[in-house]
């Protein structure tokens, strides 16, 4: 039982850089226009972070230094900055959004006017960072998370035809009724969301939380290679009922009772029960996740004093900072703004965030200083750099296409 | 290139291995950043004796300089935070100090918004759970 | 003074060439014993003749990882030499004077140990 348990932080990382709302509804979106056509963007997605997570995840048990502080000491307070600003303002869209998709699948669960539940929510999220103990935040969002395998169940019952699922798959390419450049749209959203860069601070600040040394090595590799392909298929089975259900019947995507369409048609009220818990549970995941990693990223940079294992008042600036982004949060959503819309625009700043995140970690995994003998070998150095391009890439293309298709419109 | 003089004890760079660096308290809390370096036995416009004592690492400095870092310069020393590098117990990928962080006039925003906001907050004060 | 003061600085040799930039300066602890730590005095001052700051140190280090990396920031700090403070003349408002004939020696930090 307790291996299960150890394996809580790589899933609770996962299902909020792989399913919190955003991707839950861009998933459901791209599966209702592109079918499975952008699959491999998910599977080069989850190469990419299983890379990067397992090198930061590394550099903190051994060094004990998490990602963020890595950041300002090799881009040094200027680079340091702007990545600082891109990624902040990276989790508190996210935060607002997540706040915002509790309050969505409280609405579907209870048909409660999802503004009412806003500072439920908000102040739910707040409560469990104050007390929880890590641990258990980890081990109950992500368990509960892992419910959303029930699409997975749902696309075995829907009996779709196998043969144009693989199909759309293998031939990646823009179906007719569709330009390229909304493709390539979705595809670096798709890519920006898996690696997403406040996966990597929770992550490796994860690992400082949890006291993991360099004896724990072989626990950081486990919770890296079970957690995130587990939140890649769980991005597959979302895409592919949508493909299945949604595709065919032209239906547009554009709220959650949409995305859970599916799993209602293949296994009745039970299955979606099963689905809406398995949202609750992986938006609130998401909301912690990203709310303390604007905590974590603040600290890290400016040197504070940080952690959940440390009392809150040793520990007052981080947490003043994280109850003020979930004011911010709350103000922002009573405008009556819609959260997944928000989601959209963070892709902006992740085309700044991801490769001065990327950068420094790859650095610092080769510092003898930092890791003594546990720097990364040639194969690691080589895919590493190799990723490194690709996200250059994307970073370099995300706002252009952005604004040639209008947020993929 | 000619070889260096054999050092004779442990050799790093200001630049590289100190500044930006965290800088932790006896019980490995966080206290702040390594902003800038005091140097003394230097003096800026005044010829150096070949025969004085080489000048030495004084201070850790430290202290609000959000906006400076942004636009470029520097704040005056007086707004700065000073650090005696007496205190320094060992410089690694890491500085950390032989006293604990309360002692340290560094720490008077963290401890200031522990008493004030934070501590008043109920269960502040209380270990995790 | 303020270290930050040193670093940016053109170093200009006794005639008044500019030699480069002051990208750091070299540390000894190995001062008088203190209390906790021997003092920390300068030894030296890093000149490099083609950029302004390194702040990854590729080229005072040995072999590093990953490669491209490794050989683009050698290269672009290429000529980098260390100058022993004896050589160190005068320190005016962003200009260093160093003595006539000072040496420019290996900037290669010697082989360190892992600390925590």
């Amino acid at each position: 039982m307790k291996r299960i348990f150890g394996v809580a932080l790589g899933v609770l990382t996962a299902i909020g850089g792989f399913v919190d709302i955003g991707d839950l509804v861009t998933n459901a979106v791209v599966g209702s226009r592109f079918g499975l056509g952008l699959a491999w963007v998910v599977l080069v997605g989850v190469v990419g972070i299983c890379v990067y997570a397992q090198m930061s995840g590394r550099v903190a048990a051994v060094s004990g230094r998490a990602t963020f502080e890595i950041i300002r000491e090799r881009l040094g307070p200027r680079a340091g900055l702007a990545n600082l600003a891109a990624s902040f303002l990276i989790n508190l869209l996210t935060v607002t959004a997540e706040i915002g998709g509790v309050a969505l699948a409280l609405q579907l669960a209870t048909s409660v006017d999802p503004r009412l539940w806003v500072p439920v929510a908000a102040f739910a999220v707040w409560i469990v960072i104050w007390r929880v103990r890590f641990e258990l935040l980890e081990n109950v969002t992500g368990l509960l998370g892992l419910t959303l395998i029930v699409f997975a169940v749902a696309l075995f019952l829907l009996s779709p035809d196998w043969g144009s699922l693989a199909g759309q798959a293998l031939q990646p390419g823009a179906p007719a009724d569709e330009a390229a450049t909304t493709y390539w749209f979705f595809a670096i959203a798709l890519f920006g969301a898996a690696m997403t860069p406040y996966e990597v601070f929770f992550f490796s600040s994860g690992a400082i939380e949890e006291r993991w040394t360099e004896d724990d090595l072989a626990k950081s590799r486990l919770n890296v290679f079970v957690g995130f392909p587990l939140g890649g298929i769980l991005s597959i089975a979302i895409a592919g009922c949508a493909a299945v259900v949604l595709l065919p019947a032209s239906i547009d995507v554009t709220s959650l009772s949409q995305v859970v369409l599916p799993v209602a048609e293949a296994g009745g009220k039970v299955a979606l029960s099963f689905a809406i818990v398995g949202i609750l549970a992986a938006t609130f995941g998401a909301a912690l996740e990203t709310t303390l990693s604007s905590g974590y990223t603040l600290a890290q940079y400016f040197g504070w004093s940080w952690g959940k294992f440390r009392r809150p008042a040793k520990a007052a600036r981080f947490h003043l900072a994280m109850i003020i982004c979930v004011l911010v949060a709350v103000a922002i959503l009573s405008t009556g703004v819609d959260p997944i819309v928000i989601t959209e625009y963070s892709v902006v700043f992740s085309a700044v965030a991801l490769p001065l995140t990327y950068l420094p970690i790859l650095i610092i995994a080769n510092d003898r200083e930092y890791m003594g003998d546990q720097v990364n070998g040639r194969g690691m150095n080589f895919i590493g750099s190799v990723y490194l391009v690709i996200i250059i890439a994307a970073a370099v293309a995300a706002i252009p296409l952005l604004i040639v298709t209008g947020a993929g419109a | 290139m000619n070889p260096r003089p054999q050092p004779l004890g442990r050799v790093l760079d200001a630049h590289l291995h100190i500044l930006d660096r965290q800088v932790l308290d006896r019980d490995g809390v966080p206290v702040t950043t390594a902003d800038d370096l005091e140097l003394e036995g230097i003096e800026m416009g005044v010829p150096i004796d070949p025969e004085a004592p080489p000048p030495f690492v004084s201070a850790i400095l430290t202290g609000p300089d959000l906006a400076t870092r942004i636009f470029g310069g520097r704040p005056p020393v007086s707004r700065r935070m000073v650090i005696p590098w007496r205190l320094v117990t060992e410089v690694g990928t890491t500085i950390r100090l032989g006293v604990s962080g309360d002692a340290l006039d560094a720490t008077w925003v963290e401890r200031w918004v522990g008493d004030h906001i934070i501590g008043r907050i109920p269960g502040g004060r209380h270990d995790p759970d | 003074m303020i270290l930050t003061d040193l670093l940016g600085s053109d170093a200009v040799d006794a005639d008044g060439t500019r030699l480069g930039c002051v990208v750091d300066v070299r540390l000894e602890i190995a001062g008088a014993p203190g209390q906790l730590l021997a003092a920390t005095i300068v030894t030296g001052i890093l000149v490099s003749p083609r950029s302004r700051s390194s702040t990854w140190g590729y080229e005072r280090r040995g072999a590093q990882g990953p490669f491209l990396i490794a050989r683009l920031q050698r290269w672009l700090h290429r000529g980098m030499f260390l100058v022993t403070w004896e050589d160190v003349a005068r320190a005016d408002e962003g200009v260093v004077r160093l003595r006539e004939g000072c040496a420019h020696l290996d900037p290669r930090l010697p082989e360190g140990h892992r600390s925590r």
